[in-house]
C-alpha cells in the first residue's frame, strides 16, 4: 500500500489532495534556479539553501525516531524516509524560514552571542514544529490510505510484513501521531497544543469531506475551498503560526504568518489542480488527468462548470467512462477555466506576499533574507511548470 | 465493524487486551451483589436490546436495586455516588464530538452509543478519585456550596474523565482495524458508505485530536504530557501484541509490561491527572498512580481468568476467545512454568480446536487459573493500600469516596464476569 502510494504518485501530477510535494519527487521546480530559471536569479536566493544544514538535522531526527521505536515498522521506515522526509523538505524550509523571518529577536543583535542559549533553545523548539508538522503529514497520509482488502494487495510483496498492509498503515500513522502528541506536550505550550490538534481535526474533516461529498457538494466552489483549506492549507498554516507562537510574537504577527501559509498552500493546490490537467506544457489534456479521472473536482472545472452549466451534467456521470473525460476536457478548453484558477492561485500567493511584507521591519540581515526567500516561494509555486 | 465489536464481545468475556467493560455489557458485574443471582438473566436480556441510553441504565440500574439483597446498602455502590456527574459527562462528551461531517458525525455517535454507557467505569473511578483526594483548599466551613474554586477545579477533573474516554474509544476504532477480526459482522447496521475501515480509522483520528483540544484547554502542561505518554503506551501496547515473537509470547514480563501499556496507563496516568490538576504533592499524586495502576492490572488478570472460565469455577466454560485469537494470557503463561511442553503446543498456535483442548488439558493440571487469581488479588491490595495511604480527612464526602474506591477494588476480582 505504501508503495503503491508512490507509484501513484510518481504517475500523476496529484492526487488531488495532498500538497507540497507529498512524496512526489517533484522538489526540483523549487530548486536552483538552472531549473526553470534565468541568471538574473543568484544562488542565495535559493531559498532552500538557507536551511539546507537545518533541514538534514531534521531530516536525522525524524528517521531515528520512526526507526528505533518499533523494530516491525523499522522496515517500512525506509519507505516513510524515502516518502517522506526526503520528499517534504518543502513545509519544514518554509517553517524553518519562518522562523527566521520573524526572529525579532528578544536580545539586541550586539548583545547577541552565536552561542546565545536561548536563542539556540527556540530555533531547537520551532524545528521540533517542523518535525512535529511533518510526522503529523505523513500520520495523515498513512491514515489517508487505509483501504479493503482488495487495494491492499499491491506492493505487499516488497515489505513482507506479517501483518496486512493497511493494518501497518493504521498502526504507524497512530505511532506517529503518538510521537507527535509527545513532541507537542514537550514544547510545553497549550495554544501551540491545540493549534496542532485542530490541523488533526481538519485533516480528517477534509478527507472525510472529500469521500462523502454530495453531487451537489462536489459541483460547490466554496466547498472545494473548504475542503482544500483543511486538507492542504490548515496544516501549514497553523504551523507558521505555531512558529510565531513560540518566538513570543504578537497575536497580529502569528496572525502574518498563519495569513502566509494559508495562502501559500491554497495557491499551491491551485496550480496543482491546473498542473493535472496540463502537465508541463500550456496545453490541455497532457497533464495525468488523475483527479478527474478519480472523480475528484477540482477548481478549474468548477470555474468552467460556471460558464458551461451543461458541464454539470458530465460531471454527475461520473468518470469512469474515458469518452466522458474527454467531454469534460472538451468544456474546459472552451473556458475559462484554467486562466480563472491561475487568476485565484496568483491573487492567494499575492495575499501571502503581503503578509510578509507587513511583517514588523528589522535591520537583521538573516531575517530580510529569509523573508526574501519566503517572498520568493509565493513566485515560484505559481509559476513551476510541474 | 463497531456493532461488531459488540456482538463480538457479547459471545466473548474478553477479546484479551480490552479493559473495563470496553463496550462490554458487563458493568453488572460490579453492581449490588444480587447480580450473580437468578436475576441475573433478567438483566442480561434488558441490556441485549441495545438500549444504550441513559434513561435505560437508569432504568436497569433501579431494577437491580429492587432485587439487591438487602445487606447492601446503597451509599455503598460506588456508580451511585457519582451518578449524576456522570450523566452531565456523558452529554458534554456527546457535544463535544459534534461536527459538521455527517459520517463522522454517524461514527461518533456510535461512539456515544457503546461508549459513554458502557464505559461508566472508568469515568467513575477517576471521579471517585477526583472526591477521594479533595483535601480543599479552603476548610469545610468556608467552602459555600456555590464555591467558584471548587466548582472549577471540578469542573476539570470532570474533563479528564472525558479526555480519558475519548482517548480510549480512540484506540479501540484503531484496534478494531488492526484486530481485523471478523469486522464483516453487522456491517448492515451501520450503514456507511465508504467502507468500515475507513471511518474507523478517520474517527479515531478526530476523537484523538479533539482530546487534545481538551487537553490543551486545562492549560497545564504537566498533564498533557502525562496523557500524551498515555497515547504513546496504547500504540506502544498495540505494537507489542501484534508484533510478538515466540519469545516474547511466552514470557510474562512481556506480558505484564504490554498489559500496563494497553489497559493500566490510561488509568493510573488519569488518576494521577486527577491529582495533579487538584494541586495535590507528587506523593499524592503517586498514590492515585498507584490505585489506577494496579486495580487496572489486577481487572485484566481476572479478565484472563474469565475468559477461561466464564461464570462456573470450571475450566473451558468461558468464551475462550483470548486463546482461540492466539493471544496468550496470564493463566496460561504461569501453566507453561510448571509444564514446559504447554510451551510446544502454544508455539503451533491454535487455529486447531485440538490444539486449544490440549492447552485447557494442561491448564486444568496446572495451578494456572489460581496463580493468576492469586497474582489479581495482590495488586487489588497493592491498590487498596494506595487509598489507605492517602492523607486523612475528616469530610463524610472524601471519605465515602474513599470507602467506594477500596470498595471497587474488591469487586474487581470477586466478580464472575
Amino acid at each position: 500500500m505504501l508503495f503503491s502510494r508512490i507509484s501513484r504518485i510518481r504517475s500523476t501530477g496529484s492526487n488531488g489532495c495532498r500538497w507540497f510535494l507529498s512524496h512526489k519527487p517533484h522538489l526540483q521546480f523549487l530548486n536552483p534556479p538552472a531549473y526553470s530559471y534565468s541568471s538574473t536569479h543568484k544562488e542565495q536566493n535559493d531559498p532552500f539553501s538557507l536551511v539546507a544544514d537545518e533541514l538534514s538535522m531534521v531530516a536525522n531526527r525524524l528517521r531515528l525516531m520512526v526507526v528505533t521505536e518499533v523494530p516491525k515498522l523499522a522496515s517500512a521506515a525506509e519507505y516513510f524516509f524515502k516518502m517522506g522526509v526526503e520528499g517534504k523538505r518543502f513545509r519544514p524550509t518554509v517553517l524553518l524560514l519562518m522562523a527566521t523571518a520573524m526572529n525579532i529577536s528578544i536580545l539586541e543583535p550586539s548583545l547577541r552571542g552565536p552561542g546565545d542559549a536561548l536563542t539556540k533553545e527556540l530555533r531547537a523548539r520551532q524545528q521540533r514544529i517542523a518535525e512535529i508538522t511533518e510526522m503529523i503529514h505523513v500520520a495523515s497520509l498513512l491514515h489517508d490510505d487505509v483501504l479493503d482488502d482488495a487495494d491492499t494487495r499491491r506492493g505487499i510483496g516488497s515489505l513482507n510484513f506479517v501483518m496486512g498492509n493497511k493494518q501497518l498503515a493504521v498502526l504507524a500513522g497512530d505511532f506517529l501521531l503518538s510521537r507527535a502528541c509527545v513532541a507537542l506536550a514537550s514544547l510545553k505550550n497549550t495554544e501551540v497544543v491545540s493549534l496542532l490538534a485542530k490541523v488533526v481535526e481538519h485533516l480528517v474533516t477534509g478527507e472525510t469531506m472529500q469521500m462523502t461529498t454530495t453531487c451537489e457538494q462536489r459541483c460547490s466552489m466554496e466547498y472545494y475551498m473548504q475542503k482544500t483549506y483543511y486538507k492542504t492549507a490548515s496544516l501549514i498554516s497553523n504551523s507558521c503560526k505555531a512558529i510565531a507562537l513560540l518566538g513570543g510574537q504578537t497575536a497580529e504577527v502569528a496572525m502574518l504568518a498563519y495569513e502566509y501559509g494559508k495562502n501559500l498552500g491554497l495557491a499551491y493546490q491551485l496550480i496543482d489542480d491546473v498542473l493535472d490537467f496540463t502537465g508541463t506544457s500550456a496545453s490541455l489534456g497532457k497533464g495525468s488527468l488523475s483527479d478527474i479521472r478519480h472523480g475528484i473536482i477540482t477548481a478549474p472545472i468548477l470555474f468552467a462548470m460556471e460558464e458551461f452549466p451543461q458541464l454539470r451534467e458530465v460531471v454527475d456521470r461520473g468518470f469512469d467512462d474515458p469518452a466522458n473525460v474527454d467531454l469534460a476536457l472538451d468544456y474546459l478548453g472552451k473556458s475559462r477555466g484554467i486562466q480563472r484558477a491561475r487568476e485565484l492561485a496568483k491573487k492567494h500567493a499575492n495575499i501571502a506576499a503581503e503578509a510578509i511584507d507587513s511583517l514588523p521591519e528589522s535591520n537583521d540581515e538573516d531575517v530580510r533574507k529569509s523573508r526574501r526567500a519566503l517572498l520568493d516561494l509565493t513566485e515560484r509555486v505559481i509559476t513551476r511548470t510541474k
